[in-house]
């Protein structure tokens, strides 16, 4: 079970993601509405993974994930996006996600695939 | 002519039987002694081990063979090439999205689609999937980058053992927009004018499809029961959504309490 960081601008999304990845027996260590705010929450709490939301108003998921890996390179981030953001998923694999998950998701299939980036 | 073992049901009850495989036509043996051309196959539904072949006629013919999965693979080859449905070359990319999550490791496959009275058949030389039409949730013509390149697909969005699969085709424009047509006529009993529901019926929507129950909901968004339940109606009368469990809320009774309270003294 990880200490997990939610970084989503939207209250609704926030909320959804913590009760599943609660019912899932993790911990959710603090939230964060904006890529910004990420990287601090980051560099204070030192989770064991992140849940970042690819498009964000202030500084968005991908330069969130920079600022993250280049604090901790070893920083499990995994992204949400929507479908049709191919382009964006690239970009955050070359810039070091660890996984993707695609909004509408089920939370069976998150928390797999949390626990699989957690075991990575 | 191959022949391989199958039993098929005839007046109820299911009878072994060895089928006779051409690459064009199957001949059932006594008691059915019929010999089918799979150009008249207007129909086929696969369940585990079991293919509904629906043949034309009148009355149409609907036989149920019930065999072996290797054998099964061979008959769904065979019927989805010749068989009488809309059917285009195409790539696919199926399942793409399972849950939400990425399939890592899906792959474009050259093959077909063919669209058949109930269903959508992905089929390649190695691979043939059915997406029954009954469980298409969304159908869009969209783009997406395959090779470098913003491409038109159609992407289908299906309901698979509870989960929801995403699954792209791609094929020329003029073809796509054929396949999505003929998809969006044969799902139109699924469509929703957009307005029904305001923000609140829409969370809920969502937090139900994400899998929460409704403690979850009433929790997340701060309702009460009751409110929940006008919106629980509200998704079952437009049918966007069934009762899978009523549960109860009790009180206790005099002697209850007393139970309780006896329970605690000791």
């Amino acid at each position: 079970m990880g200490r997990i960081l939610i970084v989503d601008d939207t209250l609704f999304m926030r909320t959804l993601l913590k009760n599943i990845l609660f019912s899932g027996g993790h911990t959710i260590v603090g939230e964060a509405a904006d890529g910004e705010e990420g990287i601090a929450k980051y560099k204070e709490l030192k989770p064991d993974l992140v849940t970042m939301d690819v498009v964000m108003p202030k500084m968005n998921g991908i330069e969130s994930l920079k600022g993250i890996r280049q604090f901790d390179p070893n920083a499990k981030v995994v992204m949400c996006t929507a479908v049709g953001q191919e382009q964006m998923v690239k970009l955050a694999i070359k810039t070091g996600a660890r996984g993707y998950i695609v909004k509408p998701f089920q939370a069976p299939k998150v928390l797999e695939e949390v626990k699989n980036v957690l075991a990575s | 002519m191959k022949e391989v073992p199958v039993k098929i049901e005839q007046n109820g009850a299911w009878i072994g039987i060895r089928l006779g495989l051409e690459e064009d036509h199957m001949v059932i043996p006594p008691p059915v002694n019929r010999k089918v051309a799979f150009r008249d196959v207007i129909n086929l539904e696969e369940r585990k081990n079991l293919l509904i072949v629906t043949v034309r006629g009148n009355p149409e013919t609907v036989y149920r063979i019930l065999t072996v999965e290797k054998v099964v693979a061979i008959m769904r080859r065979l019927i989805l090439t010749h068989c009488n449905g809309y059917r285009l070359n195409a790539y696919f990319l199926s399942p793409a999205i399972r849950g939400g999550v990425l399939v890592t490791d899906a792959q474009w496959e050259k093959g077909s689609i063919v669209v058949v009275r109930t269903g959508i058949w992905f089929a390649s030389a190695g691979k043939q999937v059915c997406v029954p039409l009954s469980d298409v949730a969304d159908i869009e013509l969209t783009k997406k980058e395959v090779q470098g390149r913003q491409t038109d697909v159609v992407k289908i969005d299906h309901v698979d053992a509870g989960e929801v699969v995403t699954s792209f085709v791609l094929c020329p424009i003029s073809t796509l927009q054929v396949l999505y047509n003929f998809l969006t006529d044969a799902t139109k009993s699924m469509e929703m004018k957009g307005d029904e529901l305001d923000e609140y019926d829409q969370q809920v929507a969502m937090l139900v499809y994400s899998g929460m129950d409704s403690s979850a909901i009433i929790n997340m968004l701060s309702l009460n029961n009751k409110r929940l339940n006008a919106i629980y109606d509200k998704l079952i009368n437009l049918g966007i959504a069934e009762v899978v469990e009523v549960r109860r809320e009790v009180k206790l009774t005099t002697k209850g309490i007393k139970y309780i309270a006896d329970a605690t003294k000791q």
